[in-house]
């Protein structure tokens, strides 16, 4: 293949490329992707991508030097690609144009149940114990916004850890709280079909690596609101630890449930 | 594949491309300029002549040219180009995305909080397997680059690759000689294409200096090194994208496995297995991973030890990128090897913790 147009073809795969990721980080759709510490990284590579893409481009037809003699000892060729540049077309662009079409910025249910979505809780909070709130009911309260119904505004992830923090669980066991989240069908446990299920993601990196951070609704003898599937809803109830099947559940006995929309971040992310 | 499947494929491929694709950016941008700025050679001049102390050298390069696992192997390739021995390239291929500070400081932060008891004493976990994943991906990388400096290179390196360390010229572009209409006289002068869009290693009998003439974008060289550059990350993206498309394909279920890994959580033997191979399949950066490993509470701290040091090492997208440098059946046993010693120094590590939980 002509090098020249080798070279317009890679540029053009790498604009396309720098495209996308600037586009996404542009629409404020990589929030939905990265952690935000990977965002400003995803920036910077979409502005790279872009500016390698266009000067090898606008270069393309150019004389350029190496410097470097290749006749003693270095008789490599800096242009030749591994494969036809019409293949690596096919591998480069295809995967992502696809990925584009199809992408609807989160996972179905079906996948997240793949990243615990419908787990018990972890015992052991490890790491993530040391970001819940200092262990009094007076810092509690204190940290805690108290809404007009009386309901103290809870974290979703600060519930869910609530189970591998005995003093963080005995303390607000059987408090008033509202929080937020998606949400789904409980599968199990769940013969009176009175009971949903609660989540956010936490994510470390990007999307790929997230972790469901679930909890149980219970609406007992509630009638259940009609929302869809997945949908993100603010609820309100009593918290409590019941062991269930021999594991400790975190399980709101939900007062209310109404709809709300997305908030700009999604998930949870390890710096917030 | 359904609707909902594509869905998810979709959202992991591009969640992992976003994170991933930056760094394959840093990776072949330095490896662009190292092509033509640096001289063969000479980073081959700052290694000790002892062929074991520039195998530790090159595993402790890391910490000072710190880069991840996707970025480390464009550089790499044109490392061993420039002349760098491939012992030495390989164990700054295996050590750099784990030793250097980036990892260390991830790896710190994940595992701070609990305890462990080491030599009777109470430790923090962070500082244990902050230095016990550095200290062993050093070590591991610096016994393969040790085995590696007696294997003869045509057993390790792609063909291409021996051929232009050797002075041949490649295989590939004989084909592309002058009988196939390439339109610049053997005064080489004045190509239509300029320097390197072919190879010079065939013997046309005279040296061609290219005597840099600024270019209407500036600096012939920069123009070159761009080239370079472009060229080496098409050549890594699709390898990347590969890798990445079957990551995304496991990660969100489409293939199966994750079930029967908690099932083995508990296995003296087979958790660290079971983690080498998730760190396989996830193809998570090492930069970050510590985090996901932090989180795998039903596994031990052996077996995490495990995830954190093979997963760099050796991953789906790594399998991909490792064929532009390496032959697939170095890479298998390379594979192998990595994967018996990781795993039997995680279980040594977990026994040692294990003995120390233990004690009177």
């Amino acid at each position: 293949m002509n090098i020249k147009f080798q070279r317009i073809l890679f540029s053009l795969i790498v604009l396309v490329w720098a495209a996308v990721m600037l586009y996404f980080y542009a629409s404020g759709r990589i929030g939905k992707y990265l952690a935000p510490d990977f965002r400003p990284l995803a920036l910077y590579g979409g502005l790279g991508l872009a500016v390698m893409g266009m000067f090898v481009l606008l270069t393309a037809g150019e004389e350029a030097s190496c410097g470097h003699d290749h006749s003693e000892g270095d008789p490599h060729d800096h242009e030749a690609s591994e494969m036809h540049p019409l293949t690596s077309v096919c591998f480069m662009l295809l995967p992502v144009l696809f990925a584009v079409a199809y992408t609807k910025d989160g996972f179905s249910v079906q996948a997240l149940s793949r990243k615990a979505l419908f787990d018990a809780p972890l015992s052991n909070s490890m790491f993530l114990a040391q970001d819940l709130p200092p262990l009094t009911m007076e810092q509690i309260e204190k940290t805690h916004r108290k809404n007009e119904a009386g309901f103290y505004e809870f974290n979703l992830m600060e519930l869910y850890f609530a189970v591998g923090d005995p003093e963080l669980q005995k303390l607000i066991d059987g408090m008033k709280v509202e929080t937020e989240g998606r949400l789904v069908m409980e599968k199990e446990n769940n013969e009176s079909g009175k009971r949903r299920r609660l989540y956010r993601l936490f994510i470390t990196c990007c999307a790929a690596d997230a972790r469901a951070v679930p909890i149980i609704l219970d609406f007992g003898d509630q009638e259940i609101p009609t929302i869809e599937e997945n949908a993100w809803v603010k609820v309100s109830g009593t918290v409590t630890f019941p062991v269930e099947r021999g594991v400790a559940q975190v399980v709101l006995q939900t007062a209310t449930c109404e709809p709300k929309d997305a908030p700009w971040e999604e998930s949870f992310m390890r710096n917030n | 594949m359904t609707g909902e499947a594509k869905q998810d494929f979709a959202f992991a491929f591009l969640s992992i491309l976003f994170e991933g694709a930056p760094f394959i950016l840093l990776g072949t941008l330095i490896s662009g300029f190292i092509d033509i700025y640096m001289p063969p050679g000479m980073m081959d001049r700052f290694l000790p002549r002892n062929k074991f102390l520039a195998v530790l050298m090159a595993g402790l390069m890391g910490a000072v040219f710190p880069v991840c696992e996707c970025a480390v192997v464009p550089v790499i390739r044109r490392l061993v180009r420039k002349g760098l021995p491939v012992s030495c390239a390989l164990t700054y291929m295996l050590a750099a995305p784990i030793v250097n500070p980036i990892t260390a400081l991830s790896t710190w932060k994940a595992f701070s909080g609990p305890t462990m008891l080491v030599h009777g004493e109470s430790m923090a976990a962070n500082l244990v397997m902050t230095v016990s994943r550095l200290g062993l991906g050093f070590a591991v990388a610096v016994l393969l680059g040790w085995v590696i400096s007696r294997i003869p290179l045509v057993m390790i390196l792609r063909q291409r690759l021996v051929d232009e360390i050797q002075g041949k010229p490649a295989a590939k572009h004989e084909e592309h000689d002058h009988h196939k209409g390439c339109d610049h006289g053997h005064e080489h002068h004045h190509h239509e294409h300029g320097c390197c869009g072919h190879d010079h290693g065939h013997d046309h009998g005279h040296h061609h200096e290219h005597a840099p003439a600024m270019t209407a974008m500036g600096n012939p060289r920069l123009v070159a090194a761009f080239r370079s550059a472009i060229k080496d990350f098409v050549d890594v993206g699709v390898y990347f994208s590969i890798g990445v498309a079957i990551t995304a394909l496991f990660n969100t279920g489409i293939a199966p496995g994750a079930t029967w890994l908690d099932s083995l959580a508990n296995r003296q033997v087979l958790a660290p297995s079971a983690l080498m191979v998730l760190a396989f399949v996830l193809s998570l950066c090492s930069t970050s991973d510590a985090f996901i490993a932090a989180t795998l509470d039903k596994f031990t701290y052996g077996a995490k030890l495990a995830f954190l040091v093979f997963g760099p090492m050796l991953d789906l997208k790594l399998l991909f990128l490792y064929q532009t440098v390496l032959r697939r059946g170095f890479i298998v046993w390379m594979a192998l090897g990595l994967f018996v010693v990781i795993g039997a120094a995680a279980v040594a590590f977990q026994w040692y913790l294990n003995s120390q939980v233990t004690l009177p």
